[in-house]
């Protein structure tokens, strides 16, 4: 499937609406003003798109919408120059898009497999995507868990979703957080204390990990152990990028360069970059 | 053909580079290959300057609080008509040490003569000073006595209590290449330092200690008679050097006596040797640079070629600014202001009396609530300042000159804008003396005048024009004026990488190294006083200034690439951070990044822990620059404080 | 091939200048240093050393601006326009190590996953005369690196000093019909053999003259691919490092880049790109603090693995280093990439 990639001029796009995540993560739907492309912009789970913010520059931030069936938005947090100019845009204000850039996450080639999520704090984000996606077409996989821990119950994204997520036949989720609130009811732990919780498939299976990267490793650990194989763990890396395209070289790690050959990498590609992640 | 030669005028080493210039804009860097201090080599910094020389980030049009943007005529009356509404000891000048010496000599004739004040003041603290200070009264050179392009000449190198690879990074890079092709280099230091790690060897001492272990050195040379006894006042600093402590050097400083034995030996035995050590935003006390200088005395390392007691300046024209006069006592080449001959020259030349009264530095009048002050000229100032925001928010009158747009303008009722250094001609007197001339390279982006025409186009409106038309004609009337400065002129720099002052009418190649006709020990001021660790305090905390000096550095905000490199620091520890080592760090209980509770008897802050090899068990290291909150502890320590990079405060760490 | 008197070479000169922005090495009238920059063809200076700057400048600037746009926030309205330069451009004399970096460049912006616009538009009309190096310099290895002394591609026109004329080969089209115009005699087979002794001249001359940097860079690639280089090296190597981030902007194949928007007085907003190096520890750090290249030794060896092991296999597919020498001149802490490969080498040994 050829894609239409916006890589050169950005594309301008409205901000229709904000919703307020947590603290300092917000929700930005956006519309594309041409109309040829609003609408007709295809793009992968997993991609992600470089957003300039006039007057402040431009920064790489994944797609978390599902690629059919949902609203085009972004999910950011308030963190640098950029994000924080991002925060202080209102409804109705312009922003550049170019894209989407990188490889994506498998799809077709994981139908029929059980599909584990482990995401911890905003990690959650990227896979939103993919767990939109498989989960608008349940039938073609096999079980399909969720594993997500979170610092506090304020720290957990999505909460309104989890809600959702909970009550789906057939969607195994489980959550816990670092350290709880007497409100709180559910598991208390870092996210590898779930592990001990569930009983998670081990033949046929793909698991997606996102998360900070200590947390990267520990999830790694506990997969590999109960007998997951490294080409069958998949990630999804960040980095600093400048041009998205593959030229400035921010991004590299090793030999591969994040935004074209990711950011989506199997662990089996991740020990071999050469570099720390 | 776009390169154009120039000088890099970021911090005191003066480098030499090309600027590729378009028209009004510069469009690229390139290092001078034959410059005989960088010899092709560039920072960060350096790399990146036209970064800054291209940003819009400019004040484009002169500006009068109340009133918006007015022109030069309008606005240069109204500060003219402030400033005379008001007595001499009312008004005070703060000068920059990044203006070329063209503006700041315009600027103090400005004060001196138009506004008869002797309240003007560089803001760069005493730092500076007290290493002037103590070499022009053991040598009568008021500034650097080695050349940097010697260094490699030099058998002995040492580095006291300087991360010069961070401050002057070339001349880190002469040192290294120095060591690297055979001379002995030694740091000195209470943090292990990148130069510290390039040295031969690395003498770690106590916090504030450089005074005890420079006479220490000095007493064993002295001891083992290996000493040049001849300078003046030798019987009184050999009455001083009998108090220091050698048998107890090691619980002093933390320096095992043979460690001193090895320095002396080799410092007084080498054919010639070096020290550098760190001046200008804070550097060392007077004293602690009168054991530096008068242990070269001793080792007979005054004076001849390969030799130098160089303390190294951080700021381009800090040295320039100096011999300038832009001091409450001193006129231009370090010219006492009350001395008659001086006086007598000056007002000859000006056609008026120079103004009497004992003038004082800008930094003591915004302290002290009771002085005086009433009108303020600031030039191109940093965040520093803002210590002082209340004291500045009062005062009836302040005026700001700058050519970058600057959050201290928000304090002024007149902005006056001015060029760049590359849009007019200038010059800059390096760390080593060397007067360097920058020539216009492009047109003023903005409509906005040369610095040294905006104070002529004041003293015309104050009725008293200097009449210059160029800026060469201030370096001339400079050179009549300034023994140092006699045979240098705009022609004489224009065919060469500068000269060294002194350079005289019958010496135009400049002065490399300092030959004094006389030299004397320079007696320390106080008593030394030990700063000891207590059961209740017991870690030593370090305050380093000048390597921060660029966090807070208003240009640094103008670049892209030397802005992300200084805020690395900033952004992992964005309230400042205080450095232990990783023993104390497990003792304390905390990891990195976590909240502390910096105690000392005075005063107490918050900081974030940042674990540091670099610092010794028992000590920690607070870079002062870096945030108010830490800024603010300081204040209570004012006095350690102004010891410079050997300020010292026992403190206790806890968790939080 | 052509044979072209001495007195006659500038012809060539002036006919590019009609049509071309010419650019050459000449060197600097106030203290004598080569540059390759804009020239005319009475200033450009084909017997001036090999310059101080790397050409890669002329198509990509050490600052330029590759796009402008103005948002009204009132209005909502924003324009976009790319601002681009394909103003025709000569480079006459141009050194065999510099056009195997611009060949390098080119690979590097023209191919892979995309085109980089800015560049192509740069580099959409040039014109190539290339000059053999008939005597080596002292900073140079090109003999290490396979890119010199004579240019092998890449070139419309070759030019080798004989002794009282100019060989000029064609190596284009374009060249060729350019250079059919002049009339100039032809040169023989004799001609070229005689470029050839004059090659292999130079090539002896090495030993003697390019005494300042030497690098036995093949058997070093290995080493650095596999990644068997003990942690003490790139440590030891990390230290003298002061991350001036000279080495990535005089080498003729470093291509790294930052973009940032700056606004202007005007009101709208240019938007940047200059050189960066990965020396730099700002240069891999991301905004929420995590930086996976935060020692320097690891910016040490990831430079070293980008130049001699990652350029092979993927980027230009030949090593990264054209053996120029000007990261050994401009090296503040003197680790310029022939220094490293001597202490690696050396580590292999011990």
């Amino acid at each position: 499937m050829s894609e239409q990639k916006i890589v050169t001029v950005p594309e301008i796009a409205t901000i229709e609406e904000i919703k307020d995540e947590i603290v300092d993560v917000k929700t930005f739907y956006l519309k594309f003003d041409n109309k040829e492309i609003d609408g007709n912009f295809k793009f992968k789970s997993g991609q992600f798109i470089m957003c300039t913010i006039f007057g402040a520059g431009e920064f790489a931030v994944s797609l978390p919408p599902s690629p059919e069936n949902d609203r085009f938005h972004i999910t950011v947090r308030r963190i640098g120059k950029v994000t924080n100019a991002l925060h202080d845009l209102q409804v109705g204000d312009k922003v550049g898009i170019r894209g989407p850039f990188g490889n994506g996450f498998p799809f077709e080639e994981i139908k029929g497999k059980n599909v584990i999520y482990v995401a911890g704090g905003i990690g959650l984000i990227p896979l939103r995507s993919s767990i939109v996606h498989v989960l608008q077409h349940r039938n073609d996989f096999g079980r399909i868990l969720l594993l997500y821990g979170s610092r506090s119950p304020q720290d957990l994204m999505y909460q309104y979703m989890l809600e959702q997520w909970q009550n789906i036949e057939g969607f195994e989720t489980f959550i816990t957080v670092d350290n709880g609130t007497p409100e709180w009811k559910g598991n208390v732990g870092i996210i590898t204390t779930l592990f001990d919780k569930v009983e998670i498939p081990v033949e046929n299976t793909v698991a997606f990990v996102c998360g900070p990267p200590v947390m990267f490793n520990a999830v790694i650990k506990e997969l590999m152990q109960r007998g997951i194989k490294d080409d069958m763990i998949i990630s999804t890396l960040e980095r600093h990028m400048k041009c998205g395209v593959g030229k400035c070289q921010h991004c590299a790690i090793g030999r591969t360069l994040v935004c074209t050959d990711g950011p989506v990498y199997t662990y089996r590609q991740i020990k071999t970059l050469g570099e720390q992640i | 053909m776009s390169y154009t030669p120039g000088v890099c005028t970021f911090c005191g080493t003066g480098c030499g580079h090309y600027l590729k210039v378009n028209g009004t804009s510069v469009q690229g860097v390139f290092p001078s290959r034959v410059h005989p201090v960088s010899k092709g080599r560039l920072c960060v910094r350096g790399w990146n300057i036209h970064e800054l020389l291209g940003t819009h980030e400019r004040i484009t049009k002169p500006y009068v609080r109340d009133a918006g943007e007015v022109s030069y005529k309008d606005a240069v009356a109204k500060l003219v008509s402030a400033l005379s509404s008001y007595k001499p000891e009312e008004i005070a000048f703060y000068a920059s040490p990044r203006s070329s010496n063209e503006d700041n000599f315009a600027l103090m004739k400005l004060a001196r003569l138009i506004f008869k004040t002797n309240n003007i003041s560089i803001q760069a603290e005493s730092g500076h000073r007290n290493s002037l200070d103590v070499l022009y009264n053991g040598t009568g050179f008021a500034g650097m006595l080695g050349s940097l392009e010697d260094i490699r000449k030099a058998e002995v190198l040492i580095v006291a209590g300087m991360d010069i690879t961070t401050q002057n990074p070339i001349i880190g890079s002469e040192l290294h290449y120095a060591a690297r092709s055979g001379s002995l280099l030694i740091t000195i230091d209470s943090r292990m330092t990148k130069i510290a790690k390039l040295s031969k060897k690395f003498i770690n001492i106590k916090p504030g200690t450089m005074r005890q272990v420079f006479d220490a050195i000095a007493y064993y040379i002295d001891k083992q008679q290996w000493g040049n006894t001849k300078p003046a006042h030798y019987e009184e600093y050999k009455k001083y050097l009998a108090t220091v402590p050698f048998d107890s050097i090691e619980k002093e400083t933390g320096v095992l006596p043979g460690e001193i034995a090895f320095v002396a030996e080799r410092l007084a035995k080498a054919k010639s040797a070096m020290v550098f050590f760190t001046s200008g935003i804070s550097g060392l006390s007077y004293d602690a640079i009168a054991s530096i200088f008068n242990a070269f005395v001793l080792a007979d390392k005054i004076g001849k070629e390969g030799c130098g007691v160089n303390p190294i300046a951080g700021i381009n024209n800090l040295q320039g600014s100096f011999d300038m006069g832009c001091a409450p006592d001193l006129l231009t080449g370090f010219q006492n202001i009350d001395d008659a001959t001086a006086r007598k020259k000056f007002e000859k030349k000006w056609g008026q009396e120079l103004p009497t009264f004992k003038g004082k530095t800008v930094e003591q009048l915004l302290a002290d609530n009771s002085s005086p002050l009433k009108a303020l000229v600031i030039v191109d100032h940093d965040d520093g300042i803002v210590k002082y925001a209340d004291r500045l928010k009062s005062l009836p009158f302040v005026a700001y000159i700058g050519a970058f747009t600057n959050k201290v303008a928000d304090f002024a009722h007149v902005t006056l804008p001015i060029t760049t250094y590359i849009e007019t001609d200038g010059t800059f007197t390096n760390t080593e003396r060397r007067v360097q001339l920058s020539v216009q390279k492009c047109n003023p982006a903005f409509d906005v005048l040369p610095m040294w025409k905006l104070i002529d186009t004041i003293a015309e409106a104050a009725g008293k024009p200097f009449n210059y038309q160029h800026a060469s004609d201030v370096m001339d009337e400079i050179a009549a004026l300034t023994p140092a400065y006699e045979g240098i002129s705009h022609k004489l720099l224009s065919k060469k990488h500068g000269v060294q002052w002194p350079c005289t009418k019958k010496n135009h190649d400049g002065t490399k190294y300092c030959v004094p006709e006389k030299v004397s020990f320079v007696l320390p001021q106080k008593p030394y006083a030990a700063v000891q660790a207590t059961q209740e305090y017991p870690y030593l905390l370090m305050l380093g200034k000048a390597q921060h000096y660029w966090h807070q550095n208003n240009i640094m905000h103008k670049t892209f690439i030397p802005l992300r490199e200084y805020n690395a620091t900033l952004l992992l520890y964005p309230d400042g951070y205080v450095a232990v080592s990783p023993e104390d760090a497990k003792k304390i209980g905390v990891r990195d990044r976590w909240p502390v509770n910096v105690v000392a008897q005075k005063a107490s802050m918050k900081a974030m822990v940042m674990i540091s090899d670099d610092v010794a068990p028992g000590t920690a290291y607070v870079p002062y620059f870096i945030r108010e909150g830490i800024a603010s502890f300081l204040l209570a320590y004012s006095d350690i404080v102004s010891q410079g990079e050997e300020a010292t405060i026992p403190v206790r760490i806890e968790k939080v | 091939m052509y044979l072209v008197k001495k007195n006659d070479i500038k012809k060539i000169a002036k006919a590019l200048e009609e049509k071309y922005t010419l650019y050459g090495p000449y060197m600097d009238k106030e203290f004598g240093q080569c540059f390759f920059d804009k020239v005319t063809a009475d200033t450009v200076d084909l017997n001036a050393p090999i310059p101080t700057n790397p050409p890669k400048h002329v198509v990509f600037p050490h600052l330029e601006t590759i796009m402008q746009y103005k948002y009204d926030k009132n209005a909502r309205k924003a324009d976009i326009a790319m601002v681009f330069d394909d103003t025709p451009k000569a480079l006459f004399g141009l050194r065999s190590c510099d056009l195997t970096g611009l060949q390098c460049i080119d690979r590097f912006f023209l191919g892979q996953e995309f085109v980089d616009e800015v560049y192509r538009h740069h580099r959409s009309r040039m014109f190539i005369v290339a000059n053999t190096c008939v005597i080596p310099f002292k900073q140079c290895f090109c003999v290490c690196t396979d890119s010199g002394p004579a240019a092998q591609e890449g070139y419309d026109l070759n030019l080798t000093d004989l002794g009282d004329s100019y060989l000029v080969e064609v190596g284009s089209e374009k060249g060729k019909t350019f250079i059919e115009k002049f009339n100039f005699p032809q040169a023989t087979e004799e001609h070229l053999k005689q470029k050839q002794k004059l090659v292999e001249k130079s090539i002896t001359m090495f030993d003697d003259i390019a005494t300042e940097s030497k690098a036995w860079v093949s058997r070093v690639m290995n080493r650095v691919t596999t990644g068997f280089i003990k942690e003490e090296i790139w440590e030891y190597i990390g230290n003298q490092c002061i991350e001036c981030g000279a080495c990535s902007y005089v080498c003729p194949t470093c291509t790294c880049f930052n973009i940032n928007d700056a606004n202007t007085a005007a009101g709208n907003t240019e938007r940047l790109r200059t050189w960066d190096s990965c020396s730099y520890e700002g240069y891999s750090r991301m905004a929420g603090g995590h930086n996976p290249r935060k020692p320097i030794e690891d910016r040490r060896n990831k430079r070293f693995f980008c130049k001699l092991s990652y350029s092979q296999s993927k980027k230009y597919l030949r090593p990264g280093c054209v053996g120029c020498g000007r990261c050994a001149w401009v090296c503040p802490g003197d680790i310029g990439l022939p220094n490293v490969v001597t202490y690696i080498r050396r580590e292999i040994h011990e």
